[in-house]
């Protein structure tokens, strides 16, 4: 039932991108994060599509990879694209029909919000959680968030929590289509009935989740213990960060296709 | 005596667990007391006893995850209690837990390997050395790029064994390493655990109450109700006569020679149970006694199951991919009353057969007609598909993990209300099946997170039977339980069978599965490669292992036997196999007085 669920999950592939210093993919995804909910013209989004097909080379990421992480989001796409398109009333009118009014200011403002939410997935899979392992995306904020140590951040911490966050997705989905089987196997739908009953079915999925995911936590709290961690302090790395000039290239080259996206979309308005 | 810098010693150790009525009033309940034992460094111990016993938390206590209330525990000659040795105590002691996912902390193979000696703050290149180290003795050094989450149960485990062996660790503790683990991938961990303790010196204490894990080490401790029950060798432990008391069982070999032993009125020594061959002599001594012993004829209670069919899976293929077929050409006729076993090694396609049963997943290709009292159900179809759910109950692999509701009770309704029965039903209904898997009625106004495991999965088992389920597939009910409830699952299995259900079982312990069921269908690659009564499937040890099953041990043991007693005596002819030790004891032995007389 939810096999094909990928967000969050490690492809792993040799490629530019994959080797790239995790360090340099964060900031990448910072500015690139702006960049989305900055532009606003069709060219700059055009130009944006560039970019990220560019991206998707540099990772070596097929297209049925692409479309796995895509899938789930779209029917929240569809959702805001509807709503909006319904709600925005500026502009001339399309069609009109009873209560209902389209305007073109409705279509275009509504088209974008759903393609930035499908960008931002996209980006975010591809800068990051495809190409970057958990623990190496935890040792990057690690590091980039170090000089927070200063005001107490427990930086070490939310690094290593986040870290094992993304290790458990995978688990936590096998789970819970586990789960959803044996329920379904007692006369459960999710599938049919009104969207409130649906969500109430989820309340039986949820609490043995809710229920496991405790007892989860807990013993592997125990095997941490039992393996000695005790904090960041004194900790050595495996696979300690390093980074080359190619690392600096491709920060530098990718930077700079973000900001010209966004001087492509300010000198377009 | 051995020096005490080669010892672990626990004297006087009591250990409590804290627990929160609700109410702000705390209870202990006592799980180690007063618990006094010496391991020597290089030893192979296995610590059992049943559930609750306190076996896992004395492994707790040796690896300072948690501290004793009182008494003391000195390990290397370094007494815990003193902070200082803290660290070196936890560092030269690793642990194996046993849920595979549980343990892992890295998503990447090496990454996880790597965490104990990272948090050790070993530098590289050393670390480096240490991981690949690992890797290679686990064999998992070609999978170090994969994920964690994608290795199977058997790989997650060799990867908590690698990354407790980067630690460099002293003793090495398996809690129930092998519990989630199947047969073949069972031996293949401890045999790799064992070769491990020879190469790097390893005291290796093992958690189980997996008897057969057990007979392989050196020395056994059986734990009672926190306390030291029986101390011994395998030899000592398994001739003590005490095991019952705690919980246990013999292996199957050891019982069916103490059946034989009584059925002869002789009496078995610790010394006769060192190896299999002195046994057996031992046995052969027997034979004069047998010829004069007295078998109460077993009561032969033949249930004749009716050649009636209840459910045909036709041509049944299914592919989760559009490449790779999860299961291919599956013909099985289900006959109407019997319980039959469905066996196969992981990943054999069993999950994905029984999810058709009842129409989780439907067919691709093929389909499953269901003959019930209210007309023939087609898996096809999908306006059979509610009909089918209530005729075919499914109960997954640890199902106590599906419940949800508030009260025992109602969780056990979900699925009445779910088919709209009318309330005054249904109380009837949830009393009978509660009833019929022997949950006390006070129980049900608990709420199911405040039972134990065993009677967690009770209720579950009661929430699919309260459909009143004509057939009912059961997923490894007796997984992780301990050799009493597995013992009480299966008599609840007889007992739903007498009642006149179909029930179909998943196992991987073929000794239960021969016990227990009518017909053994072996599944292999997604094809089905045999389907026979037990005593015939598993007559030829060669097409059993073909099938990817081992020969029970029972059946194994008593085949060595009836051919060293043919060699004595050529004239006996044997029966067929029987799978319980008391009636295969009784049919050799039957069979030796027979053979005699009609010589004589």
């Amino acid at each position: 039932m939810l096999e094909n669920i990928s967000i969050g999950r490690y492809y792993k592939a040799d490629s530019l991108l994959h080797r790239t210093d995790p360090r340099v993919k964060t900031i990448l995804y910072i500015i690139y994060l702006a960049a989305i909910f900055m532009i606003s013209t069709p060219a700059a989004v055009i130009a944006l599509t560039a970019v990220t097909v560019v991206q998707l080379f540099m990772g070596k990421i097929k297209p049925g990879v692409l479309w796995t992480t895509v899938k789930p989001i779209l029917p929240l796409a569809i959702f805001i694209l509807i709503i909006n398109v319904l709600t925005i009333r500026q502009g001339e009118t399309v069609f009109e029909w009873q209560i209902i009014k389209i305007t073109d200011t409705g279509i275009y403002r509504a088209a974008l919000m759903s393609l930035r939410l499908l960008f931002l997935i996209v980006s975010t899979s591809v800068l990051l959680t495809l190409t970057t392992t958990p623990l190496k995306i935890s040792d990057a904020l690690e590091k980039l968030g170090a000089p927070l140590k200063v005001i107490k951040v427990p930086v070490h911490e939310m690094a290593m929590m986040m870290s094992i966050a993304l290790r458990f997705i995978p688990t936590l989905v096998a789970e819970t289509d586990k789960i959803m089987k044996a329920q379904v196997s007692r006369g459960a739908d999710y599938d049919t009935g009104t969207f409130i009953n649906r969500v109430k079915g989820y309340i039986t999925v949820l609490i043995p989740l809710f229920v496991s995911s405790f007892k989860r936590a807990e013993e592997l709290a125990v095997a941490m213990d039992a393996r000695c961690y005790r904090g960041g302090e004194g900790r050595t790395k495996l696979n300690p960060l390093k980074m080359t000039s190619t690392d600096i290239l491709t920060g530098l080259f990718l930077g700079l296709c973000a900001v010209l996206l966004v001087v492509i979309d300010l000198s377009l308005r | 005596m051995a020096d005490e810098k080669d010892i672990i010693s626990l004297s006087g150790v009591s250990f409590s667990y804290l627990s929160d009525d609700g109410e702000g009033k705390e209870t202990a309940t006592r799980a180690v007391d007063g618990v006094s034992l010496k391991i020597e460094r290089g030893s192979y111990v296995a610590v059992t006893g049943s559930n609750g016993s306190g076996k896992s938390t004395l492994a707790k206590l040796i690896n300072l995850l948690e501290t004793p209330d009182t008494g003391k525990i000195v390990i290397w000659g370094r007494d815990s209690a003193e902070s200082g040795n803290f660290w070196d105590i936890r560092r030269s002691c690793a642990c194996v837990f046993q849920n595979p996912d549980n343990q892992i902390v890295g998503t990447i193979v090496e990454e996880d390997t790597a965490f104990g000696p990272e948090n050790l703050g070993i530098p590289n290149p050393e670390l480096r050395e240490r991981v690949d180290r690992a890797l290679k003795d686990t064999g998992l050094y070609d999978l170090r790029e994969r994920e964690a989450a994608s290795l199977s149960g058997g790989q997650k485990q060799k990867l908590a064994i690698a990354g407790a062996l980067a630690m460099q660790p002293e003793i090495l503790i398996l809690d129930e390493a092998t519990a989630m683990l199947d047969p073949v991938c069972r031996d293949e961990f401890l045999e790799l655990v064992e070769h491990m303790r020879e190469e790097k010196k390893l005291t290796l204490i093992t958690i189980t109450h997996d008897m057969a894990e057990a007979a392989r080490c050196d020395r056994i401790i059986v734990m009672n109700k926190g306390k030291i029950a029986i101390d011994g060798t395998p030899s000592e432990v398994f001739s003590s006569g005490k095991l019952g008391a705690c919980g246990l069982k013999q292996p199957e070999n050891f019982a069916l020679c103490y059946q034989m032993a009584m059925i002869c009125g002789e009496e078995i020594l610790p010394s006769d149970l060192e190896s299999e061959d002195i046994l057996i002599q031992r046995i052969i001594k027997m034979i004069p006694r047998m010829v004069s012993a007295y078998i109460p004829d077993i009561e032969e209670q033949e249930q004749e199951t009716k050649d009636e069919v209840i459910m045909s899976i036709k041509d049944l293929s299914y592919s989760y991919d559009g490449k790779t077929k999860a299961i291919s050409g599956i013909n099985l006729d289900v006959r109407k009353g019997e319980v039959l076993g469905i066996a196969g090694a992981s990943g054999c396609g069993k999950t994905t057969l029984i999810s058709h049963l009842n129409a989780i997943i439907r067919p691709q290709t093929g389909d499953i007609e269901i003959m019930t009292k209210d007309g023939v159900l087609r898996c096809s179809d999908k306006k059979d598909i509610a009909k089918i759910r209530k005729s075919v109950g499914l109960v997954f692999q640890y199902p106590e993990y599906q419940l949800f509701e508030e009260t025992v009770y109602k969780d056990i309704a979900y699925g009445l209300k779910k088919m709209k029965i009318p309330e005054n039903e249904q109380k009837a209904r949830i009393m009978e099946a509660a009833s019929r898997v022997g949950l006390p009625e006070d129980v049900l106004g608990k709420s199911p997170f405040e039972l134990s495991g065993g009677q967690k999965r009770r209720v579950a088992i009661a929430g699919v039977l309260v459909m009143r389920p004509e057939i009912l597939v059961l997923d490894e009910p007796a997984s992780g339980l301990d050799p009493h409830g597995r013992d009480e699952m299966f008599a609840l299995i007889a007992d739903l069978r007498k009642s006149g259900t179909t029930v179909i079982l998943v196992s991987h312990n073929m000794d239960e599965a021969a016990r227990n069921c009518d017909r053994v269908c072996a599944i292999k690659d997604g094809r089905i490669v045999k389907t026979a009564p037990p005593n015939e499937f598993f007559i030829n040890e060669d097409d059993v292992s073909a099938a990817g099953l081992d020969i029970p041990v029972l059946t194994k043991f008593s085949g060595r036997l009836k051919e060293a007693i043919s060699s004595e005596l050529p004239a006996v002819e044997f029966g067929k196999p029987e799978f319980d030790s008391y009636k295969e004891a009784a049919s050799i032995v039957r069979s030796v007085r027979e053979g005699v007389k009609g010589n004589a």
